[in-house]
């Protein structure tokens, strides 16, 4: 309600290279020398008075997974805000469960971002929404009345992030009711992906658009996209490219089938049932992140259970070995269904073609989060880790595909850029399995490399070298929680091989 | 779901058919109406049976005078509890739940000069009960509650907290008188806004909201869901009623409201 324009705030100007426009011609604001109080600076900064948008620059509303990231590191500054960056974003859950990936800043002018609200018609278009409840394409799936969402999802790390927060406080956390006030949402969240979602019949969650992957052009979907017819070009105007280098951002070819994979979906009022998904693929990080959620619940459950009797009208609360048993039975599956003992990865599944997906992709490590995976499936994948395909220990961070595979470009979105939340994801997966070596180098390299970069978005994994938009909130915040975890900022040279 | 309603000033429109429309559009389903003296109020009767008529939903209404029931003079004391009776008598009428209003408004504050008010706070307390047992009689009869609203320390210097109110409501021991909280006096007044509301649970009518900086919800840095789930906890099923100021484009900032307060979750 309070944010500032999608136009560039100070901090950019000081960091912007010469491919990045956003920021030009705006005041510059110093950024202070001390990483933790610049990455603390990034995260007030990007908050909007509601949550904390990803980038003042490039993405002006709320997403889903990244307020999740950045509440883990806002515990280390505010608990009670950190806590409040989850209920806002749970605060415009759907009817049916599901965590919208978008919710727009009904400040923001509608084409600041593409695909907005106008797209997504999730509430019904015009100020305020209609009268007599909600009237647009996200009705039947109980989307808020007057609340403007995307429809698609994003990887489910919210669970954990939860947990994380409540512990920084849980004296704040007890008294503004946090835990008994999420753990419903969070509940019908989880059942949203297991049920709903679970379109290939094995329990696991399944994703309709390469956006609810969060890795949004990962090499991973290029087989599954192929076959997607892409929406007629003139047909919608993205807003990215006005603040993004054309270089690092997906194909307009690209960008076309993603737009009409998501005006189909909407078309079909969101139901998942009955639509008939033209992408639908069982991804190993979102599913690795369910798991680690569902681990977290019952952590959650027990607090709950230890705070006494649940109050009247506090709906159902599955106890703790429920969840244990649910996170069990979704680490069997994804073993099941989507590791490749040969290549030492887990890889997502594509459901239209029943078969893997091809490639070496970062989301197929992160299975590590979950603490049930069989010992020998962990070993392997820390050894694909230090292998030629990712060449953790040698590189600072985990590039986001195989740097050796064909599709590798090590400045295209997620096509081989080095992102700080899976860094974040592998170096808790690795601590979780006892790979401390690694986990400990990459503790030290996120918060190094985050600060030498000015919080950007992604680094080239080869050279560190910052992408995308800088005074990145999840960067920030992930730095700021690693080093928390280190007990100190690591020095400058931490993140060095 | 709490009900959400907007005060008539807030929402555009010449006449409340017009402001119901929007209201209606924006998620809101009452109007909170404002009520000035010289029995002001009770001449809207015409207007107001209209409206009532065409289905505009007005529940409460809230006293928009400079004078109050806790006036240090009699004469001013006098005629706010006449045109208190008569704003009570008109709600009802119109199928509201009740009237709310402070016990002063901008007649004394301890934290400015002069500092010491002149009457005592005996003095002050024999007058509050006073107003509040002839306006709760009135409530009582006329089927409507009395909300005494608590404001901050630089606005009254009688009421400023729940528990203040919730004493006196005691004392009175009329059903009809309850506490009109407002989230933005209760954000400078009690240490813990959330707790204030589960310790005077019972007690609690209405609800007014605004946000720190006394602009609509959303704009300033209360902690809406702390508060909102305090209401929730505390058994509350009235209404939200906006009394707010707004910041950037008027009608923006009112329609964005019932979203905002729904997403924090009212």
């Amino acid at each position: 309600m309070t944010a500032a324009p999608a136009e560039g705030r100070g901090a950019t100007a000081l960091t912007a290279s010469p491919g990045d426009r956003a920021g030009a011609g705006s005041p510059a604001r110093a950024r202070p020398e001390d990483p933790w109080r610049a990455a603390a600076a990034v995260l007030l900064g990007n908050w909007t008075g509601t949550a904390t948008v990803p980038s003042r620059t490039l993405y002006p509303h709320q997403w889903s997974w990244d307020s999740a990231f950045v509440a883990v590191g806002l515990r280390h500054l505010s608990p009670r805000r950190a806590q409040r960056e989850l209920e806002m974003l749970l605060g415009a859950q759907w009817g049916d469960g599901r965590v919208p990936h978008i919710v727009f800043n009904p400040a923001v002018p509608h084409a600041a971002y593409f695909p907005g609200p106008d797209f997504w018609r999730s509430a019904g278009s015009g100020a305020g929404g209609r009268a007599g409840g909600s009237t647009g394409a996200g009705a039947r799936a109980g989307a808020p009345a007057h609340l403007e969402t995307s429809g698609l999802v994003q990887p489910p790390v919210h669970a954990l992030a939860a947990l994380l927060v409540h512990r920084a406080d849980p004296a704040a956390s007890a008294r503004r009711g946090f835990l008994p006030r999420i753990y419903p949402r969070l509940l019908a969240w989880h059942r949203y992906l297991t049920a709903d979602r679970d379109l290939g019949g094995a329990g696991l969650a399944a994703i309709v658009h390469p956006w609810e992957s969060g890795m949004d052009n990962s090499p991973a979907w290029d087989g599954p996209l192929a076959r997607v017819e892409p929406a007629a070009a003139a047909s919608f105007r993205r807003a990215d490219l006005d603040h993004g280098d054309p270089a690092d951002r997906p194909t307009d070819l690209d960008y076309g089938r993603y737009v009409r994979l998501a005006a189909d979906y909407r078309d079909a009022g969101y139901a998942d049932a009955a639509a008939r998904h033209g992408f639908a693929v069982e991804d190993p990080c979102v599913n690795a992140l369910l798991i680690a959620s569902e681990e977290a619940m019952a952590e959650i459950a027990a607090e709950l259970a230890a705070a006494g009797p649940a109050p009247y009208g506090a709906g159902p609360r599955p106890g703790p070995a429920a969840h244990r048993e649910r996170a069990a039975r979704l680490t069997e599956a994804l073993v099941a269904r989507l590791w490749d003992p040969g290549a030492g990865i887990f890889r997502g599944r594509d459901l239209r073609a029943d078969r893997p997906l091809d490639g070496y992709g970062v989301a197929g490590l992160t299975p590590l989060l979950a603490s049930g995976l069989p010992p020998a499936v962990a070993r392997a994948l820390a050894a694909t880790l230090a292998g030629e395909r990712f060449r953790l220990g040698e590189l600072p961070l985990v590039a986001s595909y195989d740097l050796t595979g064909p599709a590798f470009d090590r400045t295209r979105y997620w096509r081989g850029p080095a992102w700080f939340n899976t860094a974040w994801l592998v170096e808790r997966g690795l601590r979780r399995h006892g790979v401390a070596g690694p986990a400990d180098a990459l503790r030290r390299a996120v918060p190094a490399l985050a600060a030498a970069s000015g919080f950007a978005e992604y680094v080239d994994p080869l050279t560190g070298a910052a992408r995308g938009a800088r005074d990145f909130s999840w960067t920030a915040a992930l730095a700021l929680d690693l080093a928390a975890e280190a007990g100190g900022w690591p020095a400058a040279g931490a993140a060095a091989r | 779901m709490f009900s959400l309603a907007a005060q008539e000033q807030l929402l555009p429109g010449d006449t409340l058919q017009q402001k119901w429309e929007f209201a209606q559009a924006a998620g809101y389903a009452g109007i909170e109406l404002r009520a000035q003296g010289d029995l002001r109020f009770a001449a809207r009767l015409p207007e107001l049976k209209r409206a009532l008529a065409d289905g505009v939903v007005m529940p409460t209404v809230c006293v928009e005078m400079l004078h109050f029931f806790g006036a240090f003079d009699a004469e001013q004391r006098r005629d706010a509890v006449v045109q208190l009776k008569s704003q009570l008598s008109v709600i009802a009428e119109i199928g509201g739940v009740g009237a709310q209003t402070p016990a002063s408004y901008g007649m004394f504050s301890r934290r400015l000069p002069p500092f010491a008010p002149p009457r005592d706070a005996a003095g002050d307390r024999a007058v509050l009960l006073d107003g509040l047992a002839e306006l709760g009689e009135h409530a009582r009869r006329e089927g409507v509650t009395l909300f005494l609203e608590p404001l901050n320390r630089y606005e009254d210097h009688m009421v400023n907290r729940l528990e203040q109110a919730t004493d006196l409501i005691r004392a009175t021991g009329l059903d009809s008188v309850r506490i009109g909280i407002d989230s933005y006096h209760m954000n400078i007044e009690e240490a813990d806004p959330a707790a204030a509301i589960l310790d005077n649970a019972p007690w609690i009518g209405h609800a007014q909201v605004s946000d720190s900086n006394r602009c609509q919800p959303g704009a300033g840095h209360l902690d809406w869901p702390a508060w909102l789930g305090a209401l929730h906890a505390a058994g509350y099923s009235g209404w939200l009623a906006a009394e707010c100021r707004l910041t950037g484009d008027p009608a923006a900032a009112v329609a964005a409201v019932p979203g905002f307060l729904r997403r924090a979750g009212a």
